[in-house]
């Protein structure tokens, strides 16, 4: 029996795709890497993501999880020939619990379902990553996923109660639990930002955040990005975080408002989006203090949101700024790192500068609250040589953040894409004893393999694989 | 022939549409989404797969609701890269079945007497009760209106001119418009004149020629487009009362030289009578007369983004729109989708009668024929579907 003849067996023929071009649409996602996928199930039930998870082990091939694949650093494409387990279908949310602000919930949830889900009950799933409206709840888990509101609220792990999770052997585990701080060691928080390498969640229990009495979304337009991420840190520096602290520069703006047609300024060279909520007279108050602030600095305009759709339509205008990003080229490589927030105007100056020398299209949005950076490269990959230079920029992006003081990723997770560069913010001795946790739950090197910890992490090379067209180890 | 190359290349797989597609919602794959859509199809016109079955499963697994592309950032015209797909399809993979279908949309549907004969013996098996006997694939005919036994038409229709006429307007006949529901066609005519249009349905028109143009019958699509850009020329509005017609009749410029001039006239008749109301050319009524539920039809919300429009004009006959759906899903009509993907069909189709349930009400409107035989089908006996210009012209009678 092949893998193929077994994993029919457990899930019909409907469920287990293995033609060339059904394979071919799986084995990339919102990302540029592709890899080889050998099969991909579509699994309802826990017990059969376990039993696809031993048959695969049987059979020796790897196991990588994917959600809607939205995500950008490769956290589902597979390193090497694998099975690819699809969670889509597993999308009930149970157990809604009022009292104690919880849900269980599967996988494959949408984001943005949970959250209208729960909103007759005036409650929300707070991380809203930009994709939310298309990403999963697995997925979110995976890369630890961030989003605009992460700012007062914190990431997707401050959000994660307990995960029920098929192991590598195919036993189900459920880590965490109702209460906050579960005791023992804290595995539910390992689990999340393990690009399915510890395990493949397959339900997850969520906190559900109080919707905010009153809300205000303020539009500011500055005549420069220094003029606006001079306002973010000033922002801050007053004693506000906001719910949200969001910037555009002008060709991001110019490729959205296309779109959206909210009456965007196209002419300014950068625009902030912030939020305040909270109790009506304090969402008063801090709206003032920001619009003064902005005045202070120098902010050209200040538009505030009427009303639900103005403000819903100037979140989807953020919210689809990657996406809009074809109308300049048909690639796009969105890059994830933070910097300290007083570093921006520096790190955000060498990024021009960066473009220039490479010679590649840069359009910026991105989390300026907390210094979240996406730079976001615009250009054409059959032209030759494009696709390596804009690596290369990538890459010197990345070296210009840490060096700043800040970190690889935010959000995105580390995947393929920057997998290689974690020597730059780990020593091998990290590297090294992160390679012993994920081998204490997965000894065979079968889930994911080839994610998150570059080659050679371990004192002994375990198994990890090249990026495709590079040699093997 | 085939989506461009320039087509392909605005997809950035970003997955923004996915959630916004019936099919992937269904089914949670990736083989029936959107993008995995245009990834097939980005393979098939490289050469890096062969056209097969399984790529054509694919697309005929579309509904061609274009809910993906008023999702896309990127302003992926979906739409038409279906259609060239499935003309692309057509030559490479011509089928007994696929044959027949486009017989059917590109040939058969524009010949005046046969649809009239046919037309004729639906509303004699009506009359004799026997339509509900049919099996459920089949249930296109449980939803149909009563139809006229003695053949109709509005084409060469001229309705009186005013004194002073406020413009010209040519109606669009269209294929199953004219035979199966004039009262729609009435009620525009009606309301038109009554704002002042002169209105014309001219002779020598066709059909739209969209079904010729989502099942890939291409060269009918075109033939039809010139013909219409002839019998149309001259006029100052071209007026549909069925949204998946408007829709293709604003993108003419792309079936038929000249047809910029098409595109540019048209309107659907729920945005024309929409702003004349607000112009305060035509009134709104005195008195409340209740509530109804708003379906939105695919080709007036996701192609042609007109979604205030109907809601506008049910306010202005004294009703409250209710709305059933935020999303705004297709309903499973998809022109001939719901006889050859019935299943699908199906499960959408229940879906939406779900959402209608759940209001409480009785009447829906909705401004496409495809989504009012498919609720009628559905929703059985004690609902009333009807066109929301129906309704106004009721109101103001």
């Amino acid at each position: 029996m092949t893998l193929v003849d077994d994993l029919r067996a457990i899930l019909g023929s409907d469920r287990v795709h293995s033609h060339p071009l059904e394979l071919l649409v799986y084995n990339k996602d919102a990302g540029v890497t592709t890899g080889e996928v050998v099969a991909a199930v579509l699994p309802e039930t826990t017990q059969e993501v376990a039993a696809c998870v031993r048959v695969a082990a049987r059979h020796g091939v790897p196991v990588v999880a994917r959600g809607a694949g939205t995500g950008l650093a490769g956290g589902a494409v597979p390193t090497e020939p694998a099975l690819l387990i699809v969670l889509t279908r597993i999308n009930e949310i149970w157990d809604v619990d009022t009292v104690a602000r919880t849900a269980w919930v599967g996988p494959g949830v949408i984001n943005l379902d949970l959250s209208r889900h729960t909103e007759p009950l005036g409650l929300h799933y707070a991380p809203d990553p930009s994709s939310q409206a298309a990403c999963t709840i697995g997925g979110n888990v995976g890369a630890n996923a961030g989003g605009p509101h992460c700012l007062a609220e914190g990431t997707t792990v401050a959000h994660i109660l307990a995960v029920e999770m098929v192991t590598a052997d195919g036993d189900v585990v459920v880590l965490g639990g109702k209460a906050p701080d579960p005791p023992g060691l804290d595995l539910r928080g390992v689990v999340v930002g393990s690009e399915g390498t510890l395990g493949i969640v397959t339900g997850v229990l969520v906190k559900l955040t109080q919707n905010a009495p009153a809300v205000r979304t303020l539009l500011l337009t500055f005549d420069s990005i220094q003029e606006a991420a001079g306002t973010v840190s000033a922002i801050v520096a007053a004693g506000i975080i906001p719910a949200a602290l969001e910037m555009m520069d002008r060709p991001m703006v110019v490729a959205v408002e296309a779109f959206i047609n909210a009456g965007l300024p196209v002419d300014a060279e950068a625009v902030l989006l912030a939020e305040v909520v909270g109790l009506e007279a304090g969402v008063a108050a801090e709206s003032q203090t920001i619009e003064r602030i902005a005045g202070e600095q120098g902010a050209t305009s200040v538009r505030i949101a009427a009303d639900d759709a103005e403000r819903a339509l100037l979140w989807k205008a953020r919210k689809s700024a990657f996406g809009a990003v074809a109308q300049a080229a048909p690639d796009y490589y969105l890059h994830d790192t933070v910097v300290p927030r007083t570093a921006l105007v520096d790190v955000i100056t060498e990024v021009y500068a960066i473009g220039e020398r490479y010679d590649v299209q840069m359009l910026n949005v991105f989390h300026a609250g907390d210094g979240n950076l996406h730079p976001l490269v615009a250009y054409d990959s059959r032209e030759p040589g494009k696709t390596e230079q804009v690596r290369a920029a990538a890459e010197e992006m990345v070296r210009v953040s840490v060096a700043a003081g800040g970190s690889l990723t935010g959000e995105h997770g580390v995947g393929l894409e920057k997998r290689d560069l974690m020597p730059l913010v780990f020593a091998p001795v990290d590297l090294d004893a992160q390679a012993r946790l994920r081998e204490a739950f997965d000894p065979e090197g079968l889930l994911n393999p080839g994610k998150i910890l570059p080659r050679g992490s371990r004192c002994y090379d375990y198994g990890l694989t090249a990026l495709p067209g590079e040699a093997a180890p | 022939m085939g989506p461009t190359q320039a087509q392909l290349d605005t997809c950035v797989t970003c997955g923004l549409c996915l959630p916004h597609c019936p099919t992937f919602r269904l089914t949670g794959d990736e083989v029936a989404s959107p993008r995995g859509r245009i990834v097939a199809m980005a393979a098939i016109a490289t050469g890096e797969l062969p056209s097969d079955e399984t790529y054509a499963g694919m697309m005929s697994f579309c509904l061609g609701c274009r809910a993906c592309e008023a999702a896309c950032p990127s302003l992926i015209p979906f739409g038409l890269m279906m259609e060239g797909a499935r003309e692309q399809l057509a030559e490479d993979q011509p089928s007994f079945t696929g044959r027949l279908r486009r017989l059917l949309v590109g040939r058969l549907l524009n010949v005046k007497w046969l649809l009239a004969l046919a037309t004729s013996g639906i509303g004699i098996l009506q009359k004799l009760r026997i339509t509900r006997f049919l099996p459920r694939k089949l249930r296109i005919a449980r939803g149909l209106r009563p139809l006229r036994v003695f053949p109709h038409t509005v084409v060469g229709v001229h309705d009186n001119t005013p004194a002073e006429p406020a413009g010209s307007v040519a109606l669009l006949a269209g294929c199953i418009m004219d035979e199966w529901f004039p009262a729609v066609h009435d009620a525009t005519r009606g309301v038109l004149q009554m704002a002042g249009f002169q209105v014309h349905s001219p002779e020598r028109q066709q059909c739209c020629g969209a079904l010729a143009a989502h099942e890939g019958a291409g060269d009918a699509a075109r033939r039809m487009a010139k013909q219409n850009t002839a019998a149309f020329a001259g006029y100052d509005y071209i007026i549909s009362d069925a949204a998946g017609c408007s829709a293709h009749l604003k993108e003419y410029a792309e079936w038929a030289e000249g047809g910029e001039s098409v595109a540019g006239r048209t309107k659907d008749v729920t945005e024309f009578v929409a702003e004349l109301i607000a112009d305060g050319r035509l009134p709104r009524a005195e008195k409340p007369n209740g509530a109804v539920a708003i379906q939105d039809p695919c080709h007036l919300r996701h192609a042609q983004r007109i979604t205030s429009a109907p809601r506008e004009i049910v306010r202005a006959a004294g009703y409250t729109p209710v709305e059933i759906d935020p999303d705004g899903l297709c309903c499973g009509a998809a022109g001939l989708y719901m006889v050859y993907e019935h299943e699908t069909a199906e499960q959408l189709g229940e879906q939406k009668v779900e959402q209608i349930a759940a209001t409480g009400l009785d009447t829906v409107v909705t401004a496409n024929p495809g989504c009012e035989i498919q609720l009628r089908g559905h929703l059985g006996n004690g609902y009333r579907v009807l066109h929301p210009i129906e309704l106004y012209w009721e109101s103001l009678s």
